[in-house]
């Protein structure tokens, strides 16, 4: 941690040093040294210690539309400022040509804690998950990581970057420190809930929400799985639970379906029009597909909450679009399936303890979230 | 056969005068000969811009802008040329194709102002393809590529309507680079292809006063301008994530179904700046401004909520939008797309995708339209594109790659018909999964006759 310390001064020593990196990666830089009340201390790959020019560098690179094989998707496409750095308007990512991608697109913000990356936990660093996106052929589409280098190389906004930032000409390696780099940096916490449990502010909570903290760690037993700490907390045990919402999508049938056309207007769509215009179902049995576990079947990584009011739609398949619709889920004990997480059953909430409990989710957006949204708009998006 | 040519606005500027004005010999010879002289048609497309020439004589060529479709030939978008003479033995066969290499999801395009070059979009990667058709009409030529339009644009992405304004195009584009949804703009290039400005759609944060601003949602798909009165509209559809987005998948995403348009914007024409927003929900598509000296409104149609609407100007001089009739039955979701106003402003076809349909409304009384005539074109229908004379009428059938049906439903068409007041009767059909050409979209006209001097 010393080392690491020593790293992080070194990089904001950095900042004010040449190039293009400039007071907002300083302030990135800041937030990755001393996280926000309410997270832990963040632990910095030793191969990878943040310095501002990387971070400004990763962000380019984040919301450059270049670095897919047609110039149509950045990561930022999926991963919106403004959406809570997730996606609220589509329940599952659209990719190149549009590709259908299978799972809801999770925040990026605090995803430096994750143990594990993607939704199935296949990934183990920021890194390493990032290598994937960029030659997913339903995602950024390029055909190769060389194939993909040899374009940044050529690309003249770069040109001298890497070699400042790594002492060497732009590679595959290189391109996913950055970005990991500057995703360390979107750190989101000092919410009301944190400054309540962890600033001692006893007016920063609301009373709803501070009645529904006590139903999330006592009655509805979600902090089972959305661990809470001492110090601080993250929403998470890092593990993987069939809540039955994979399983659920794995039965089923088109039938006729009733879609909203126009703002409190709904008509059907019948079944064998559906069935016209769609694609087949893509199978997706979570963590499964990793472990090839049978236990696995249909399990998912448990999010962090932090934000969450701002990361709709919900569950790994975006299946439901507001928090109430999640805990009313959760109060009947999710969807009955052979490999349900047996700590899931019905809760037996009354209306007014949803409310407190979707107030006390309400009550974990972070202080800064406008400073993420402005960091990430700082930077001009990368365009052919 | 003598050919001669005449801009649409000349024949709206001569419709401002009394019928009996060029009857009576009035107007220009130029105009009088092309409009009523001898044996001579008038053959065109009816719904583009007014600043357009037109042609005389029937059509010798239909352009169809293609959507490459993967594993088919050579998988890329194309312009195909389709022979249209009668007599010819290549008539109703394609007779050209030009790739342009990839993929772009192609899907509208317009003329240059002066009807030389052809500009057509890619709605994926924004890329706009201009293609000369003055060298020779039979066999348009990629003349050049803009790859940059939404970096210059500054963030506007999905070029959809390129509309002819003297000098130059007005582009409306469906989406943007920072979020993929539908906020977007009108860009504006000169026919060389120099970018000169982009207009974002009016919002609640660029434009709290506007009239009608708490509709607003900023997004765009068609632009049509009314010269004579200064003003022009805008209508909405979605961004690209959704048009882009398998049609089935969408229509199960309720996050998604809630980003779709439901706008119409009016405009000054002059200064490019709004002046009302209209409610229209269910996504307004195609705008068509009639052509009658003193028929002050357009139509739209709406695709999600299948109604015609009229956009007016009252007898207080402000413009107002109503919905004035269904379009077949809007419970089962049609999606009527493509519509196309007859140059006398009395009929209005109107394709639904859905069920293949084409319909024809009596809209002689804009208020009132009724429906009066039906017919199945194919198990799935897009664009429609009729002659001036409205005797002659084409079809197409890919809306878009990943809305298209799957399956046998998938037919791709070029359908030529004529129309006698009565009856659609079947000239030609060209099946272009059978030609190996992709997925058929876009259709304009083209003639040799329009370039001889």
């Amino acid at each position: 941690m010393r080392r690491q310390f020593a790293l992080l001064v070194l990089g904001l020593a950095f900042g004010s040093v040449p190039v293009w990196a400039d007071e907002a990666d300083d302030a990135a830089l800041r937030r990755a040294l001393a996280p926000p009340l309410g997270l832990p201390p963040l632990a910095i790959p030793a191969d990878n210690p943040m310095i501002a020019e990387k971070i400004a560098l990763g962000r380019k690179l984040f919301f450059d539309r270049r670095l897919s094989i047609n110039g149509t998707i950045s990561c930022a496409m999926c991963h919106v400022p403004e959406q809570g750095y997730a996606q609220n308007e589509l329940a599952t990512p659209v990719g190149i040509e549009g590709r259908t991608v299978r799972r809801n697109a999770p925040t990026v913000v605090n995803a430096a804690y994750g143990k594990t990356l993607f939704r199935d936990g296949r990934a183990a660093s920021l890194e390493q998950q990032a290598l994937e996106p960029l030659t997913d052929p339903k995602e950024m589409g390029n055909p190769s990581h060389d194939h993909l280098i040899a374009r940044v190389r050529a690309f003249p906004d770069y040109a001298g970057s890497f070699e400042h930032v790594f002492g060497r000409a732009a590679d595959i390696t290189a391109l996913v420190q950055a970005t990991a780099a500057w995703q360390r940096t979107l750190l989101s916490g000092d919410s009301p809930f944190d400054r309540w449990r962890y600033g001692k502010d006893g007016a920063a909570l609301s009373t709803a929400a501070a009645r529904g903290f006590r139903l999330f760690a006592g009655k509805a037993g979600c902090v089972g799985c959305h661990a809470i700490g001492d110090d601080h907390a993250l929403f998470t045990d890092h593990d993987f639970h069939n809540t039955g919402i994979g399983a659920e999508r794995g039965r089923e049938s088109p039938a006729d379906l009733r879609v909203e056309i126009a703002p409190g207007t709904f008509a059907t769509v019948k079944r064998k029009a559906l069935q016209a215009v769609s694609e087949p179902t893509k199978p997706d049995l979570g963590r499964f597909e990793v472990t090839r576990a049978p236990a696995d079947r249909w399990a998912y990584k448990t999010p962090g909450l932090r934000n969450v009011a701002l990361t709709a739609p919900y569950m790994h398949d975006g299946s439901m679009a507001t928090l109430v619709e999640v805990v009313q889920f959760y109060n009947r004990g999710g969807q009955s399936n052979p490999g349900l997480d047996a700590r899931l059953r019905p809760l037996d909430l009354a209306e007014s303890e949803i409310a407190d409990l979707v107030a006390f989710l309400e009550s974990l957006t972070g202080a800064n979230i406008a400073d993420l949204v402005r960091d990430g708009r700082s930077v001009a998006i990368g365009n052919p | 056969m003598t050919t001669r040519t005449i801009t649409r606005g000349d024949f709206a500027d001569l419709s401002r005068r009394s019928a009996c004005r060029l009857l009576a010999g009035a107007a220009t010879g130029l105009a009088s000969t092309a409009l009523f002289g001898g044996r001579q048609a008038f053959a065109d497309e009816t719904c583009q811009s007014p600043y357009m020439p037109i042609i005389t004589g029937v059509e010798e060529y239909v352009y169809v802008w293609t959507l490459g479709v993967e594993g088919m030939g050579d998988g890329s978008d194309k312009l195909v040329t389709v022979d249209t003479r009668e007599g010819s033995p290549t008539f109703g066969k394609p007779i050209n194709s030009v790739s342009v290499g990839g993929r772009h999801e192609a899907h509208h395009g317009g003329f240059t102002s002066d009807r030389r070059f052809f500009w057509a979009g890619g709605l994926d990667d924004s890329k706009i393809f201009v293609f000369d058709v003055v060298s020779n009409p039979a066999k348009p030529r990629l003349s050049r590529t803009i790859a940059d339009f939404v970096k210059a644009s500054g963030g506007a992405a999905g070029p959809h309507t390129f509309y002819a304004l003297p000098g130059r195009m007005m582009i409306t584009a469906l989406s943007n680079d920072k979020d993929h949804g539908g906020r977007t703009a009108m860009v504006e290039y000169t026919n060389r292809g120099k970018y000169l400005a982009t207009h974002w759609m009016p919002t609640k944060e660029s434009a709290p006063k506007l009239p009608g601003i708490e509709f607003a949602d900023g997004y765009g798909y068609d632009v049509r301008a009314l010269p004579r009165k200064n003003v022009m509209l805008t209508s909405s559809f979605t961004g690209w994530s959704n048009y882009m987005m398998d049609f089935g998948k969408m229509l199960k995403d309720e996050a998604a179904m809630k980003r779709f348009g439901q706008t119409v914007v009016l405009w000054n024409l002059h200064t490019r700046k709004p002046r009302k927003v209209f409610n229209v929900p269910g996504s307004p598509l195609e705008i068509r401004w009639a052509w009658g000296a003193r028929n002050n409104y357009a139509f739209t149609s709406t695709a999600l909520t299948s109604k015609i609407w009229l956009i007016y100007e009252d007898d207080k001089g402000e413009w107002q939008a109503k919905a004035v009739a269904d379009i077949g039955d809007p419970s089962k979701i049609p999606l009527p797309v493509d519509i196309s106003l007859s140059a006398d402003d009395r009929t209005l076809w109107i394709n639904s995708f859905m069920d293949g349909m084409t319909r024809l409304f009596d809209v002689g009384d804009p208020h009132r339209p009724k429906a009066i005539y039906e017919k199945n074109i194919g198990r799935q229908l897009n664009m429609v594109s009729q002659s001036w004379d409205g005797k002659r009428v084409y079809f197409t059938s890919s809306l878009l790659a990943n809305w298209d049906k799957k399956g046998e439903d998938n037919e791709q068409f070029l359908k030529a018909y004529s129309w006698d007041g009565k009856e659609l009767k079947e000239r030609f059909t060209l099946d272009f999964n059978k030609e190996k050409l992709g997925r058929s979209h876009i259709m304009n006209f083209g003639s040799k006759a329009l370039y001889v001097s």
